[in-house]
């Protein structure tokens, strides 16, 4: 992809991030939960998007950016750490999973948002000087199979209108072996 | 860059990440959860940062504000305790509603404030 529209891509994305992170704060998935810090992962969307339609190397700037950003919108720097974490453990995950021939998008998306958990948990551990925190991993890991399911079916639904639209070459949202 | 398939569509491979992450699940939770005490749940450890700055007997209301980055005012009644009151962000905290099982515990992450219910101090498996 050439650098304007790269970057363009970037900031729509990083923008898009920031206001899904915002909305889900309005979303009480605490309150059917009841576990700290338990969340729908909308912001992982925004990952998941931008590993699969710009690469590894943007989908981390844009991570990085919007972790940056957000915390300094609201949340502090504590938040900071957690979505960082998480989010690069996500990342990281996801951007291995994807070339294994044997997930969808689905697979990649539960895979991150299990990783993202993980990240998280470690920086509470840390943070709270506890082992005990851990204890949250459990329940946070059934969540996020539900989460990562959801997630992964918002990428899929987009890619796919994305590729009736001639947005993004047919082959590369069919199974077809598309290499350019 | 990134052309690779995009595989859009839910595959039975999937069902194989679900399950890895299912066993990790129970895995954690094996791991994890046996080490929280199983006595009875006759008292509160207040933790903050790691450490123990509280201990009370759940049999006797009380109600205290905790000091730190943030402020958790903390409530124990009718055995159980809660967070009744937070200015933290997002006050998950006091979404976690009220405990009293032993090895339950409610956090606040930024306050770094951990309740947990408990027959015994368990300061043996905190981390340095």
């Amino acid at each position: 992809m050439r650098g304007t529209k790269q970057l363009i891509y970037c900031a729509i994305l990083i923008s898009l991030a920031l206001v899904l992170s915002y909305i889900e704060r309005f979303i009480p998935l605490q309150m059917v939960v009841g576990l700290p810090g338990v969340k729908l992962g909308l912001a992982n969307i925004v990952t998941l998007m931008a590993l699969y339609f710009l690469g590894v190397k943007s989908a981390f700037t844009i991570l990085v950016l919007r972790c940056f950003l957000g915390s300094f919108f609201g949340g502090g720097l504590s938040s900071l750490a957690f979505s960082l974490m998480g989010g690069v453990c996500a990342l990281l995950v996801m951007t291995l999973m994807r070339k294994v021939k044997l997930f969808s998008v689905y697979g990649v998306s539960v895979l991150g948002a299990a990783a993202h958990n993980i990240g998280q948990i470690a920086v509470a551990m840390v943070f709270m000087k506890s082992v005990y925190v851990a204890g949250y991993l459990p329940y946070l890991l059934v969540v996020s199979i539900f989460t990562g399911l959801a997630t992964g079916s918002v990428c899929a639904g987009v890619f796919r209108i994305l590729a009736v639209s001639g947005q993004i070459p047919e082959e590369e949202a069919v199974p077809a072996s598309g290499k350019k | 860059m990134s052309r690779q398939r995009m595989r859009l569509k839910f595959v039975k491979g999937d069902l194989i990440a679900i399950g890895f992450v299912v066993v990790l699940t129970i895995l954690t939770a094996v791991v994890f959860q046996l080490n929280m005490g199983s006595a009875g749940g006759t008292a509160v450890f207040v933790y903050q940062e790691g450490k123990l700055v509280k201990e009370l007997p759940l049999n006797q209301d009380t109600t205290f504000t905790l000091e730190g980055d943030y402020h958790n005012e903390i409530q124990i009644r009718h055995g159980e305790v809660g967070i009744v009151k937070s200015d933290c962000p997002g006050a998950d905290c006091v979404h976690s509603g009220w405990i009293h099982d032993p090895g339950r515990s409610i956090v606040c992450l930024p306050n770094r404030v951990e309740l947990r219910i408990g027959g015994e101090a368990e300061v043996d498996f905190v981390v340095k």
